[in-house]
């Protein structure tokens, strides 16, 4: 694994010195800790991948929106195409609408996944099935731009029949919780659309942890560990 | 970089997905649907996405100064207000999905007053204070919409309604077109010693159906029209080198230029001519034909009330009255508001009514009684739609009961032909019986002032009812003296009888608009009337019970509802702002029910006044429910001020 990222950095990436110098600029990520979950920048994120194979698969385009204080600002997220001149219509083409003539006039990976950062910023990464985000972006940046994620990840998969354990039984995925919620999403399969349905799912489910006086994000993922090992316990069959 | 730049930008780079989803929603609804599209791209991007869980306060009086523009992503917001020792608050309003709050307060700087409750789980767009100030300063459209509210949005509504009646015509002009932009310039005038032969030369050559005779000062003398001619020729006038003088009509009809062709259209039908002049300080400015008004038109007005006044059977009249279904399609069409449109019919109607009045005199004989047709209600008030069923009464002078009597005898059968004529002609009999035919509604004078004077002085249930007919009264045909010298009476009984307007408010309360706490509209919940709601007793009643009371108490002679609220509000019993609220308010649902008699009168069905509230579109239901609200505030003010 060490020579396996050894090699990679010493192919390195087309970084020009512009975007080193961006690349050492970004902030750490937000720790989760006693910060109030209401003072914390969360970015909801959802990527759109050529499949879903963790090794292969690259991302396609992202699209990431923020909330803080419990409110989203329309101006404040990001949403990018990106420049694949390898890649070609697949499967999950049909899933994503993405044509290969518009990854092909994407951006280029390095600036996309560069100015994904800058836009995230200090933040806590939420998505809905966040494990497979995380390990898509992770690899990106260690490809791409030679950069380690260390961001946490909350998942919107656990945190809703978390906190909506009466919808827990009949929902499971996002077409499932949108629709639990009634909430419009103006084009599913879309990165940023994908992105801001999860967020208002967020908003939702945040405002349910507030008044149940989960404050912190560390009591947030408090929760979150127990309500997993009792998952856990559940399923195993105690 | 400044604001242009920034939109001119915006409107280069490509919209993101979001923003782009944002307002695609948006534009499902008004104001935003008529906004310019990077202003509205320009709201979006300023704006917050908040979610509210039902229950949750969004604003209340005390948070100070509003600090957002809100909108209704999803679900509902509703206000509720506290009034002093009531334990639960009052839901003012509902806000559903794409409607705003709070304007005023924005606008005017301030708390609001009404605590803003999310009635179901709801999402908001909030547009910071600031932003909303710039959107004011660059989007007209949305400036309208804030400053002017839901009076915006009416008319956009109005302007709706004459597209739609358009299409089938061809507008050209409102009807409150000034006559200035209408009227031909060079008016074709002669003097009074032209010859005939030279006028009609004149007009000939100008290709007008008119010629005005003036004076040195070019003040009109007297018109000659094509009609005139036809008329002279038919009585064998020949000689041509006579004088115009001889055979022109005299003191013609005129208006200003600055009337509107409404007014010209009222002036040709109560005359029954079909040129106007225009005058400006005793000059003759200009000519206006009724083919100006109505050029394209397939029905036209002062033909259609000719022809009415002129029919010869009832018959005739009958096949008659089936143009005004025209008529009316083309003054929505025209532009011409609810008040304009009911005016019109009640004119129609009234020539309709005299017409058969005369038709039946001719076949009955004279019954050797003067008599004096009176109208109540709806006809009165000249609030007429095509759905209207008779009220009327006969009034004659007698010198005492006997006399009184043996003069009904000999006045029944013809009010009862009268009567039935009039149903031949589709008004339709009334159910309560208040007609000419029922012997108690054909009296003396000094019987109608003992029944009115009983009505005031003894207010049983019957006598209030009676009273919301018979208090809109008008002479329709006949001697207008004795009628008139009754009316006024009446009306000062009324106006120093507060007990008796006391109950009058109270009766004025009796029909509630139909909107209730939770739901758009309350509607019938079973059977045939199920989901539909009254437009007339349910949202026009509570304005005309209301307007009533208050002008009668206020000594105003005046019948029609609109005439009576900007009456009340010249004399400060009302607001001004309220008086045009409810006047607005009025209308639209007089404009409603109109555009729904039309359209069923097409279907070939029957005329109906229950609306199913989920036909109409969205804008139209909002300003519906925004009315039948209005119509709440006048009872509510009404019974604070006679405190019941």
């Amino acid at each position: 694994m060490k020579l396996r990222s050894l090699l990679l950095r010493g192919r390195s990436t087309g970084l020009t010195p512009a975007m080193t110098a961006r690349r050492s600029a970004l902030p750490a990520p937000q720790p989760i800790d006693s910060t109030p979950i209401d003072q914390a920048r969360l970015v909801v994120l959802d990527l759109e991948t050529s499949g879903l194979d963790l090794q292969r698969d690259e991302i396609l385009s992202i699209g990431a929106v923020a909330i803080i204080g419990n409110t989203l600002q329309m101006a404040d997220q990001f949403e990018c195409t990106l420049l694949r001149p390898a890649h070609r219509a697949s499967q999950a083409t049909l899933l994503h609408e993405i044509a290969p003539s518009e990854v092909h006039a994407g951006c280029p990976a390095e600036e996309a996944l560069l100015g994904l950062l800058e836009f995230a910023g200090r933040c806590v990464f939420v998505a809905f099935h966040a494990g497979f985000d995380q390990r898509m972006l992770s690899r990106g940046l260690r490809q791409d731009l030679d950069y380690r994620l260390q961001h946490r990840f909350l998942d919107v998969a656990e945190l809703a029949p978390m906190l909506f354990p009466e919808a827990a039984r009949k929902c499971s995925t996002l077409d499932d919780w949108q629709q639990h919620f009634r909430l419009v999403n103006s084009e599913r399969h879309n990165a940023a659309a994908d992105a801001q349905i999860s967020a208002e799912i967020l908003l939702i489910l945040l405002h349910r942890a507030a008044t149940q006086g989960t404050a912190t994000l560390a009591e947030l993922n408090n929760r979150l560990v127990l309500w997993r090992r009792l998952n856990l316990v559940r399923s195993s069959g105690f | 970089m400044s604001r242009d730049d920034s939109l001119d930008q915006m409107g280069r780079t490509a919209v993101k997905q979001n923003i782009h989803g944002i307002m695609t929603f948006l534009l499902g609804y008004p104001p935003f649907d008529q906004m310019e599209t990077h202003h509205l791209a320009w709201l979006v991007e300023h704006c917050q996405l908040r979610f509210y869980a039902a229950g949750d306060a969004i604003i209340r009086p005390s948070d100070g100064p509003v600090q957002h523009f809100y909108i209704v992503k999803q679900g509902q917001v509703r206000g509720e207000r506290r009034i002093a020792g009531q334990d639960t608050p009052d839901t003012t309003f509902e806000i559903s999905i794409g409607e705003c709050f709070p304007l005023a307060a924005l606008i005017g700087d301030r708390a609001t007053r009404t605590e803003h409750i999310a009635g179901q789980d709801t999402f908001c767009l909030l547009l910071p204070r600031v932003d909303f100030s710039e959107l004011v300063g660059i989007s007209p459209v949305f400036r309208d919409f804030a400053l002017r509210g839901v009076s915006s949005l009416l008319q956009q509504v109005n302007l709706q309604v004459q597209r739609q009646a358009a299409e089938t015509l061809g507008a050209h002009y409102s009807l409150d077109t000034l006559l200035a932009q209408i009227a031909i310039r060079k008016p074709v005038s002669c003097s009074p010693v032209t010859p005939i032969g030279t006028a009609v030369r004149m007009m000939h050559e100008a290709s007008v159906g008119s010629i005005v005779i003036t004076d040195a000062q070019a003040a009109p003398e007297g018109i000659f029209t094509l009609r005139d001619l036809r008329r002279i020729v038919a009585h064998g006038e020949t000689d041509l080198q006579r004088p115009i003088v001889e055979v022109m009509t005299p003191s013609p009809c005129y208006l200003p230029s600055t009337a509107s062709a409404f007014d010209a259209a009222i002036s040709m039908t109560r005359e029954h001519i079909a040129h106007l002049c225009v005058v400006d300080r005793g000059r003759l400015v200009g000519v206006v034909s009724e083919r100006d008004l109505f050029a394209l038109q397939r029905v036209d007005l002062v033909h259609l009330a000719r022809a009415i006044s002129q029919a010869e059977s009832i018959a005739s009249l009958v096949a008659l009255r089936r143009d005004i279904r025209h008529l009316v399609d083309s003054m929505l069409a025209y532009g011409a508001s609810a008040g304009q449109v009911t005016h019109i019919i009640t004119l129609l109607n009234d020539h309709s009514v005299c017409r058969v009045i005369e038709l039946c005199l001719r076949q009955h004989g004279d019954p050797g009684v003067p008599f004096t047709w009176l109208c109540f209600g709806s006809e009165a008030r000249r609030e007429q739609t095509l759905m209207t069923d008779q009220d009327n009464g006969m009034l004659f002078e007698a010198e005492n009961a006997d006399q009184a009597a043996a003069y009904r005898q000999q006045l029944l059968p013809l009010a009862q032909q009268i009567n039935q004529a009039l149903a031949e002609c589709g008004f339709t009999l009334c159910k309560g019986n208040i007609m000419a035919s029922n012997p108690e509604l054909c009296l003396s004078r000094a019987e109608w002032q003992a029944r009115f004077t009983r009505c005031i002085q003894s207010a049983t249930p019957e006598n209030l009812l009676a009273s919301s007919i018979f208090f809109d009264f008008r002479v329709i045909w006949g001697e207008p003296a004795g009628a008139q010298a009754l009316f006024g009476s009446v009306l000062d009984m009324v106006a120093r009888n507060s007990t008796f307007q006391h109950l009058m408010a109270r009766n004025a309360l009796a029909h509630r608009p139909p909107i209730g706490l939770f739901r758009d509209f309350v509607t019938s919940r079973s059977g045939r009337e199920k989901d539909t709601l009254d437009l007339k007793i349910q949202g026009l009643t509570p304005f005309v019970d209301a307007a009533r009371v208050l002008a009668l108490a206020q000594g105003i002679s005046e019948t029609s509802t609109i005439r009576r609220l900007q009456l009340l509000k010249q004399q400060e019993a009302i607001a001004a702002l309220d008086a045009d609220a409810y006047t607005e308010a009025y209308e639209f649902i007089q404009l409603i029910r109109m555009q729904q008699h039309q359209r069923q009168e097409r279907e070939r069905q029957p005329l109906s006044n229950r609306l199913v509230p989920d036909t109409l579109n969205h804008l139209d239901r909002r300003i519906l429910r925004e009315s039948f609200r209005q119509a709440q505030r006048l009872q509510s003010s009404l019974a604070l001020r006679y405190q019941l």
